[in-house]
Formats: C-alpha cells, structure tokens, sequence
C-alpha cells in the first residue's frame, strides 16, 4: 500500500514537524500497517507513557487512525500518510490563503493547521489571533522564495508574542472563520474523521447489511444496495461542510472582489481614459482584513458556533492549488484580460467543486472518462469581471485581411476609430461586454490546452472546465518537461508521437517523426534505459527468431508517472536528509544562535561574521525547502489532481 | 502470301494509328476496342489477332493478361526502336522492368520472373544500364536490396520515403531549414501584430509593464473563430515560393512536416487539419530559432537553462547518475553526496 519512498518521506516530515517520538510510532505502524497497542508497544520499544502521550497527540494531529472493532473490542491504531504529507504542503496553502483572504486568514488557519483540529472556544483564547499583529518578516522570507510550511510552523510555535508588535484593532476571529468556512477552507470535524476510510466503509456497509429491508434482498441487488447505502452513510458521516448558507448568489464571503465595490462599474459606464491598464488597483488593493465588511454586516455581527470543532479541509485546497495550475498554464499564451477571466470562472467553479476528483486513484490513462465542472453561466462571470478591464484591447480582429489602424476598440480612441468596433465601449455594461468576455474565454477553448468549454443549457451560455482532461494535460507537461530535460527535444517529439499513435515500429516511427536513423535509434535507447518508452516484441513464428519479430516501441504515461511519482518522493527525502546534514555540520553554531537568550537579539550577541554565516544557512535551508515545495508541486499533479 | 503478309502489315500500321489518336497511351486494349475502332475490315478477329500479332512482333503492342482475357497496351514508337535493338534477353528483362513501373524491381525478383542465369542477367542489366534505359535505386524500405526502373522514370515516394529522404537518407538539414521556414511563415500569419501608431498610444497610458515592452513589436492573438490562419496549400505554395527548396513540394510532403511540427508542440491544426496556428508569436519563434544554432556541442547545464522546469528537473536528484542507488547510509547517500554542495552555492551564487 504505501511505497519505501513515501513511506520514508512521511517519517521524515513528522520527525521535522513533531520530533522523534512521533517518526518512531508512525514508522512501525507504517511498516506494520495496523496495530493494537499491546503489539505497537512492543514493536516500537516504547514505555507506555510515551506511547500513550505520542499517540493521543497524533491523534490530534491526524497523523493516526484509531479504531475500535466491535467484535473483539480491541482499538486499532494506523498510520495516515495523507494526513503526514499533507504538512508538507502547509506553507503553500498558507500562501494562498493569504492572497485569497488576507493575512490574518492564513494565520487563523495556521492556527487551526497547528492544533490538528481545534473548537471555536479555543480559537478565541488564542492570543496570537486576539489581536492583528505585525509579523516580523524572518529571514526566509525576504529571500523571496516560497514561504515553507513546516518552518513557519516551527516558529510560531516556538516564539513568544512579546516582541510583535500589537495594533488595539478589533478582533475579526468569527468573520475570518466565517470566511474560511464559506470558502471550504476549513470544515466541521466529525468523529468519522479519526477512523480510516477503510474503516468508516466497512462499518457503513456492515450496518446497511444487517439491516432487515436489505438483508431481503438477494445477490447482486443486495449488493448493489449496500455499496450505495453505505456510500451515502460514509458521506453524511464524514460531511462537514459549512458552507451552507454563507454563500450568496455563488460567491463566499469575504471573497475578494475583482470589482471595486458593488454595482459602480455598470452605474459610470463611460471609461475615463485613465485607468487603462486595469488590474492594477487590484493590486492595490491592501489586504487589511476587512473586505468582508462591504456587505452583509448583519450576518457578521452572529458569531460561530464556540462548541464547533474545525480542521482544515485538504481536499478542498487541493482544488484551490490545482485551479492555480490551471491559471499558470492560461498565464503562457493567452492574453492577460482572459487570463483575469479564467482566474473569476474558475473561482466560480472552485466555490462548487468540493474535491478534485470522486475516485481514491487517478484512473488509468483512456480509462478515464471527461468530468466537467459545474457550468457558470456567463452573466455570473460578467458580474465578476472587473468592469474596467480593458477587453477588446488585446485580440486581434476577426477579418483576415487587416487594414492598419482600424484597431480603435480601446476607449482612448474613440474619435478616431471608423468603422467597426466603436460599438464596444459605447455600452460596457450591455451585451457587448457580455460577446467580449464569452470571446476571451473562447480563446482559452482553442486547442491545444483547451482550458474551458462552452456549454449552452436551455439557450443559456455557460462555461466549464474539463477538469480530468487537464488534470492529465498537466501530467503530461511535468513529464514532457523532465524528457525535454533529459533527452532533448528530439525525444520529446518522439514521445508526442508515440503517445498519438501508440505503439509503432522504428519505421512508421521515422516517417511520422522525420528524424534520422541514428538520432531516432539512440534517443529511443536512452530513453528505454531511463524507463520512460518500452519495447514489444511480436513474434511471427513460434521460433521467435530475432529476425522474424516485429519490434513495436510504445510510451506509457501511467507506468511513467507512477515511476516518476516515486522519484519524486524520493527526492524530497533526498533534500530534506541534506538539510539535516548541513544542520549537523553546523551544529555548534547552530545551537549558539538557538540559545535562548541569543534567540531573537542575534543582532547583539553575534559578530557581523557570525550573523553573515546565519543568512547564509538560512538561505541555503530555505533554499532546500523550496525544493522540496517545488517537487511537491509535481507530486500534486501526479497523485492529487 | 506475300501480298497477304504485306497487307496485314498495313493494316496493323493503321490499326496502330488508330489506337494512338483515339485512345491515351495507358489504355488498355481489348479485342472489343480494336473492332470498334472499325479499321478491320468485316471485323474479321482472325485478321485481328494477325494484326495484333504482327504489333506485338514489331514491339509496338504488349501483350497482356488480364483476368483471363487478352489485352494490349501500346508502345511508342520510340521505344519500340529501343526494343528491337535489344536482344531478346535484354528485350525480356527490359518488360520486366517496365511492369513495376515508379516502384521498381529487385534484382533477385527480376531473375525469378525471367529464370535467366544470374550471369546473363547481370549482362543484360549492364548493358541496359550502359544504353540508359533502365537505372539502379534505393528503396528506403529495404536499403541493402540492389533495385531497378526504368530511367526515364521518377520513383515513387513508397521507394524514396517521400520528399524528405535524399538518396533513401532523411535530410535532417533540409527538413529543419523548411520547418523552421514554415513555422515562421505560419506565425506571422496567426498573430495580429498591433500596428506602430497604436502602440506609442499604449506606451502612454499603460503602466510599467507595457513600457518595459515598448521597442518590442506587440502582438495579439485573433479571436476564436478567425478564419484567415494559413491553409495547408497556402504553406505549400509559401514554401515553393520562398526558394528554400531545390524541389517543388507536393501537399503530402508539407503536410507530412506540418504533422512533425504540432508533435514539435509549435504549430496546432484546427478544423481537423484544415487551418494551422503557432503557439508563439514571430518574434518568439525567431528568438527560438536563432538560439538553437549555437547549442550545439555547449555542455548541458547551458543548455538546460533555456528549457522549461520543474522541481524534478532542477533538483540534483532529477539528474543524478546514481539516482537508483541513494540511500541513507548507502556508498551514495544524501550525506556523502557531492551533488548537493555544488548545487546549493550556484542556488545562493545569483
């Protein structure tokens, strides 16, 4: 079930996030899989207290499954690697937050991901989260590589409040957890949620089975039932979405707006010539942590639930990511306005799509069949769209033969343009901004990366999003990439090949791929040794004689993801065990910078050298943790999207 | 008898005539279309198979079978001189290799269907070869096989591989210089570059971001749905236009690249093959294209710069030899690896 490689990484997570006694107990029951506690005691050499304060902390944390059988009453114990990986991917998702909704979210769930799970009534006594603070910026940071996860959390944890600076501002506690909420960022915990899926299955369908209605039934009726009832039981048992009733009209709240406020684009609908290039006031925008209070403040005033106990919703953020994906792939040759575009459809979407895919493993490559998204009707994105973007601007006009300087669409030019498109920005608001959004987002469903789809229901236009479609185009470019890499871009084109048409002899591969003997012969060789394309052997008799056989090479994206995929963890291993090393080469030094009184007054106690050599090695680990979130972007595309 | 003889003759001259003005020259003849042709008087067959007899003596006529029927077919004057100066041998050998026609016949294939002695027949083929009637090939399919046609004939693309092998070799030089001709010609046609006036405009309103790109042409994609990105005979007439080719290119050859190129991830067909698109914009491409000459026989990390990434491929597991053999405590290890450090300073070094 879990692979060396990965099982390798997950202990060496927890052991960077949570010590040694947490790796040691997760190993055995990772190298035993599932364990009672007599026998966990005994593999892991560990006193009872330790074990007893260890495993009720990753339980915590969700690091570990429990689960009491009812037949012969002992608890089980399993390791949850989802729950161990997913801590690597901790500061990314703070990151998000934080672009998405400020920067006090991303601390509220920095808190929540630090606790594992935590009640409402917690989050309040928090003093961290009772007031806004200044964070100080930490040498990470400033390096302009990626915030990482577990160092963040390290800190946090470890540095006292005293030195930040605290502004008097009211609390935004329930509204952000509001916010969070709406978004699926965060969900309710249930009890379901500390027993394996594995577990929660069996239970749902032993419980439908003994019941007198089904156990009527007979053969595959019976057991066509039970898989449906208990799919529907595991659901509602581990549903803890809350969602419900804080979105409106399809947008979250606390959402941030493309828009400035309200309905102002459509009630000053002439474009005064300054604000040309949009998407800058965007920026602009500051988080302050109060987009929320433009609307809707009655439903703030109501506070959370305090008994409520919340964990974050990892499922839920891997849309996020991956929607992210998707806009950087739209960001290499779309135009900027569409780019905006898909970023509001896809939030759109984002708000309805509760996980990224419905089957446990990424199904095999034509095996697989289209899932679209939700539809979004056009309308709805037009609301979204910033109403001062400039559209028309950056596509090219539809009649093949172009005059010069009949491109007066932007709104500057309005006196001098003649013939056609005037008609834009004499009415942004009507239907024409409408024809132009529909335009961009026609532009990103043009081969070759088909980002979006029309879809008319009941002469309605709606856009969606192909999701398993592009979830495999992403496969496929990380794995393009590491061959163009490797084997050049020769290679690459034989792969191409390859993947079109299947498996083909060296032959039919030449004239398709145009490539001379030689070059063909070696890439293929190389490639073969690298174990990304294969050979076939097709006999023509039963002698099976070297020169009556046919030879047929084929491409395998599955086999090769998987491969790669276990490459990748291994990689992480790889990066995270040299920042171990290179910490213990320094040790001495380290550990004078981590002293308690030198910590946080380096500027005192250290020499000018001493404080380069620690932005050194703060660079150099920062360095390898952004590695190691890089390979974690791939291992998204490979397992998760 | 004589006189007979001498008839039948003129009557087969004329019967010859006939066929050449009322039939083209690959027709073929059955003993229906000769009696059409009303030359035989009383549509006499008796006299007609003499006639045709005496054709086929004179190399004139060739005689064929065709699903149990006896059919004709007629041949030049010409080259019914050049027959008549062979010597029956070389006569057979010559008919064989006619009936293959653009695709040619191996040797072997000649000597079984002729079953003359390999001397012979390498005499006959020298001399054939010497009067220039017939000329050597190369099959693509099978380099090793020594193969004939007739002359006068250009092989077929199944022998030659098409308009992209030069004496059965893939010209890689060739190919790239027309390939990258045609991406070029595509792209300046499937961007809408934004005309100079109107872009000093954009410099003054636009923020930064546009300034930056001021001196550089601007272009924008056109719509979906635009109709005016170049057709595959547009392509091919671009390329026999532009003088890159010593030889006109047919469609099949331009589309044959066209295909090579979308698998290149440059160009995309629309429409089902009807239209092509570029990815990039003209100046990309030519940056491209420009870039990739000096690659050549630079070491790698060079090279890989320009190549797009991942954390696979930037990390120094992604390119490690001994990638399989790593393990913690190992000869190779995360510990002792020598990859690492200098990976690290070049990480810090910028």
């Amino acid at each position: 079930m879990m692979s060396q490689c990965s099982a390798e990484l997950c202990m060496l997570l927890i052991e960077d996030n949570f010590g040694e006694l947490f790796a040691r107990i997760f190993t055995v029951l990772q190298r035993y899989e599932r364990l009672t506690l007599p026998r966990l005691k005994f593999y892991a050499r560990l006193t009872d207290r330790q074990l007893h304060h260890g495993l009720s902390a990753m339980i915590q944390h969700h690091l570990i499954y429990h689960f009491t059988s009812l037949d012969d009453g002992n608890t089980y114990y399993e390791a949850n690697p989802q729950a161990a990986y997913s801590l690597v991917r901790s500061g990314k998702i703070l990151q998000l937050v934080e672009n998405r909704l400020g920067e006090y979210a991303a601390q509220v769930l920095e808190a929540i991901m630090m606790l594992g799970h935590s009640s409402i009534a917690h989050l309040e006594t928090l003093p961290e989260l009772k007031s806004k603070k200044q964070r100080i910026p930490n040498g990470v940071h400033h390096d302009g590589i990626k915030a990482e996860g577990e160092e963040e959390v390290e800190e946090d944890s470890a540095a006292p409040n005293g030195d930040h600076a605290e502004s008097e501002e009211p609390a935004h506690l329930h509204p952000t957890l509001k916010s969070l909420a709406s978004h699926g960022y965060i969900h309710r915990l249930r009890e379901a949620h500390f027993q394996s899926p594995n577990d929660n299955w069996l239970n749902a369908s032993r419980i439908v089975a003994s019941r007198p209605d089904v156990k009527q039934m007979k053969g595959k009726q019976q057991a066509a039932e039970i898989e449906q009832k208990a799919k529907d039981m595991v659901k509602e048992k581990t549903e803890g979405d809350l969602s419900r009733g804080l979105i409106y009209n399809g947008i979250p709240r606390g959402a941030k707006r493309k828009r400035n406020h309200g309905n102002s684009g459509s009630s000053n609908p002439a474009p005064n010539g300054t604000n040309g290039v949009n998407g800058d006031h965007v920026d602009d925008e500051v988080e302050e942590g109060n987009d929320w209070s433009d609307d809707e403040d009655d439903v703030d005033s109501i506070p959370m639930d305090s008994n409520l106990i919340v964990r974050v919703n990892y499922e839920k953020l891997d849309v996020a990511l991956r929607n992210t994906r998707f806009l950087e792939l739209a960001e290499q040759d779309a135009p900027s306005a569409s780019v905006e575009i898909y970023d509001c459809l896809l939030r759109r979407i984002e708000y309805q799509t509760p996980r990224c895919r419905d089957t446990f493993e990424i199904p095999r490559e034509g095996e697989e069949g289209e899932q679209y998204s939700v539809p979004i009707q056009l309308s709805s994105i037009v609301e979204d769209v910033d109403p001062h973007l400039d559209l028309a601007g950056c596509i090219g006009p539809m009649e093949p033969s172009t005059v010069l300087n009949r491109r007066g669409k932007r709104p500057l030019d309005d006196d001098t343009n003649g013939v056609n498109g005037d008609e834009h920005e004499d009415e942004p608001s009507g239907k024409n901004r409408a024809y132009e959004i529909d335009q961009h987002l026609s532009i990103l469903s043009q081969p070759p990366l088909n980002l979006t789809t029309k879809h008319v229901i009941s002469g309605l236009p709606t856009w969606r999003v192909a999701f398993r479609g592009l979830a495999r185009k992403l496969r496929h470019l990380e794995l393009e990439r590491m061959i163009e890499s490797r084997y050049g871009d020769v290679a690459l084109r034989v792969v191409r090949v390859l993947h079109a048409k299947g498996k083909l002899d060296e032959k039919r591969l030449q004239e398709i791929s145009l490539l001379p003997f030689k070059d063909l012969r070696q890439t293929l060789a190389s490639m073969q040794t690298g174990g990304f394309v294969d050979l076939q052997e097709v006999p023509r008799d039963a002698q099976r004689q070297p020169s009556k056989t046919i030879y047929l090479w084929y491409y395998d994206p599955d086999r090769v993801c998987s491969s790669i995929l276990e490459d990748t963890y291994k990689a992480m291993s790889r990066c995270l065990q040299r920042i171990k090393f290179e910490r213990s080469r320094e040790r001495d030094f380290l550990e004078k910078t981590e002293r308690t009184d030198v910590k946080g007054h380096e500027e005192e106690f250290l020499s000018e050298a001493e404080l380069e050599h620690l932005r050194n090695w703060k660079a150099k680990e920062a360095l390898l943790l952004a590695e190691v979130s890089r390979l974690d972007d791939m291992v998204a595309v490979f397992r998760d999207y | 008898m004589a006189s007979a003889g001498s008839q039948v003759a003129e009557l087969a001259s004329k019967l010859y005539d006939a066929c050449v003005n009322e039939f083209d020259p690959d027709h073929l003849f059955y003993q229906n279309d000769f009696l059409n042709l009303k030359v035989i008087p009383k549509n006499d067959v008796a006299l007609l198979l003499e006639c045709t007899q005496s054709l086929v003596n004179q190399n004139l006529f060739r005689l064929l079978q065709k699903d149990g029927k006896l059919t004709w077919k007629l041949i030049d004057r010409e080259d019914a001189e050049k027959l008549r100066n062979l010597t029956p041998d070389e006569a057979m050998v010559y008919n064989v290799i006619h009936s293959t026609e653009r695709t040619g016949i191996w040797v072997r294939h000649i000597g079984n269907r002729t079953n003359l002695h390999k001397s012979i027949l390498d005499r006959c083929l020298k001399s054939l070869e010497g009067k220039n009637y017939i000329k050597s090939l190369h099959n693509v399919k099978y380099p090793s096989r020594k193969m004939y046609m007739l002359a006068g004939l250009a092989p077929s693309e199944e022998v030659t591989g098409g308009a992209w092998f030069t004496d059965g070799v893939l010209d890689a030089n060739f190919i790239n210089s027309v390939a990258g001709y045609i991406e070029y010609t595509v792209s300046r046609k499937s961007w809408y570059e934004v005309p100079a006036s109107d872009r000093k405009k954009r410099i003054k309103t636009a923020s930064g971001k546009a300034e930056v790109r001021s001196d550089e042409k601007t272009y924008l994609p056109y719509p979906h749905g635009y109709t005016g990105y170049p057709t595959v005979a547009q392509i091919t007439s671009a390329v026999n236009d532009s003088g890159i080719t010593p030889v006109r290119l047919g469609e099949e050859s331009i589309v044959q690249l066209l295909e090579m190129l979308c698998y290149d991830n440059k160009l995309v067909a629309l429409g089902n093959g009807e239209w092509y698109r570029s990815l990039k914009n003209p100046e990309a491409v030519k940056a491209n294209q420009s870039r990739k000459a000096p690659i050549e026989g630079d070491d790698l990390s060079v090279a890989n710069k320009h190549l797009v990434k991942n954390g696979m491929t930037e990390a120094p597991c992604g390119q490690c030899p001994v990638f399989k053999l790593c393990a913690p405590g190992g000869a190779v290890s995360p510990e002792t690896c020598e990859y690492f450090d200098p990976w690290l300073n070049n990480g810090l070094g910028f």
